[in-house]
């Protein structure tokens, strides 16, 4: 999977917006999109309100959780914790760029909330190669991580997989006999 | 994106190797010395060390590995093959010691896959020969991951040097992802680029007219 797709999947996500212009409901088929009024705010998905910010149409509100103290919270408490921290948002670092690119006006503080995010996501990203190779040199065959997010699954996705191919490749040598002439058909 | 219009077939599963595969079989013709256990008559061209018409019993010769694997037999009537010294105790305390320092291109660059298929000769070290074959490979998996996903916009080719072909291809499976993550963060996912083997042709008139 590609960072893009990620990001597509990412704009489906609610934020919300006020608008300057005023429209009725509006019917679309993944949902209704609740009416504008100039001054009103109201929940759109993101690839809206980026759209309609494009075309000065509206503002974007900050999500709850991009706010530099309680990112710091975060922090602290992801470089703390041992295993994974429950996230913001299933998708805060798409989320983060997204809106940190595009509205950076209407965000207070960008910079810093840009920073954080991005230590959020080393201190994660460290966890999971770690957690990576424990798996690898115990020879496990199951593992389960609470709490990732799909783009940190899916910068380690092809890598990991690979590799536990080979060692099970490696390890299916430790018992032989097991199949002799399969033919595989291509 | 990342699909690509041609898929290559990969190396097959341990003792199994997939006939399509190209890693398998530029993999079989790595040599092995072995050691004739019968006569084969008429076939003295193939051995330039001797001016015999036939290759007597008991010769020792470098076999490729699909000769060797297609002439052996549970009897052992007819080869009967050597063990290459990286598999062979000595080399196995090595790796024992510490995987990581060993130049694993320069041992062969099949390693992985040499070892495997060398358990088709039912030599009596195969379980170990096998089990060392995963601890190598287990010891140096913390060091590949780390260099993959570590070393961007940077010459890759001392990292890589010391990696046989297995541990190449879990490299730039490494690299790719990390590259394209950091291509996406800095915007330039989306956008179109030339591709740089056509702008080695310099022959695009529209870069001569934007100079």
């Amino acid at each position: 999977m590609d960072p893009s797709e990620v990001e597509f999947l990412a704009e489906k996500e609610l934020v919300k917006i006020i608008p300057n212009f005023s429209l009725d409901k509006i019917y679309l088929i993944g949902g209704d999109i609740g009416p504008f009024n100039p001054g009103m705010p109201v929940e759109v998905p993101v690839w809206l309100a980026l759209n309609l910010k494009q075309r000065q149409k509206c503002r974007i509100v900050q999500p709850d959780w991009m706010d530099v103290a309680k990112l710091e919270e975060i922090r602290e408490l992801e470089r703390k914790e041992a295993t994974f921290t429950p996230v913001p948002s299933l998708y805060y670092m798409e989320l983060t760029k997204l809106l940190l690119n595009h509205a950076s006006d209407n965000i207070p503080k960008a910079d810093e909330i840009r920073t954080l995010v991005k230590d959020i996501w080393d201190t994660r990203i460290a966890k999971l190669r770690l957690s990576a190779d424990s798996f690898i040199s115990q020879q496990e065959a199951h593992a389960k991580l609470d709490n990732l997010t799909l783009m940190e699954i899916n910068t380690t996705r092809s890598f990991l997989l690979n590799s536990l191919n080979c060692m099970y490749k490696l390890r299916s040598n430790l018992q032989p006999g097991s199949s002799t002439g399969k033919a595989q058909d291509y | 994106m990342e699909t690509q219009s041609y898929v290559s077939v990969p190396p097959g599963v341990g003792m199994e190797d997939n006939f399509f595969s190209l890693d398998d079989i530029l993999l079989s013709h790595e040599r092995l010395t072995s050691r004739t256990e019968c006569l084969f008559p008429r076939l003295g061209f193939l051995e330039k060390s001797s001016d015999s018409r036939d290759i007597q019993e008991g010769t020792k010769m470098e076999m490729p590995l699909f000769l060797a694997k297609g002439l052996y037999e549970r009897k052992r009537r007819v080869v009967s093959v050597e063990l290459p010294k990286v598999y062979r105790e000595g080399w196995r305390t090595v790796f024992n010691a510490d995987p990581t320092v060993v130049d694993l291109h320069k041992m062969g660059p099949y390693y992985y896959g040499l070892g495997s298929q060398m358990l088709h000769f039912d030599s009596p070290e195969n379980p170990e020969i096998a089990q060392a074959i995963l601890q190598t490979f287990i010891g140096r998996f913390r060091r590949t991951m780390d260099s993959s996903q570590n070393a961007y916009n940077e010459d890759t080719s001392a990292l890589v040097e010391r990696l046989d072909y297995l541990e190449r291809a879990l490299f730039k499976a490494g690299q790719s992802g990390l590259n394209s993550f950091q291509s996406w963060e800095r915007g330039c996912a989306s956008t179109l680029t030339a591709s740089s083997l056509v702008l080695n042709y310099r022959k695009r008139k529209i870069t001569d007219l934007q100079a």
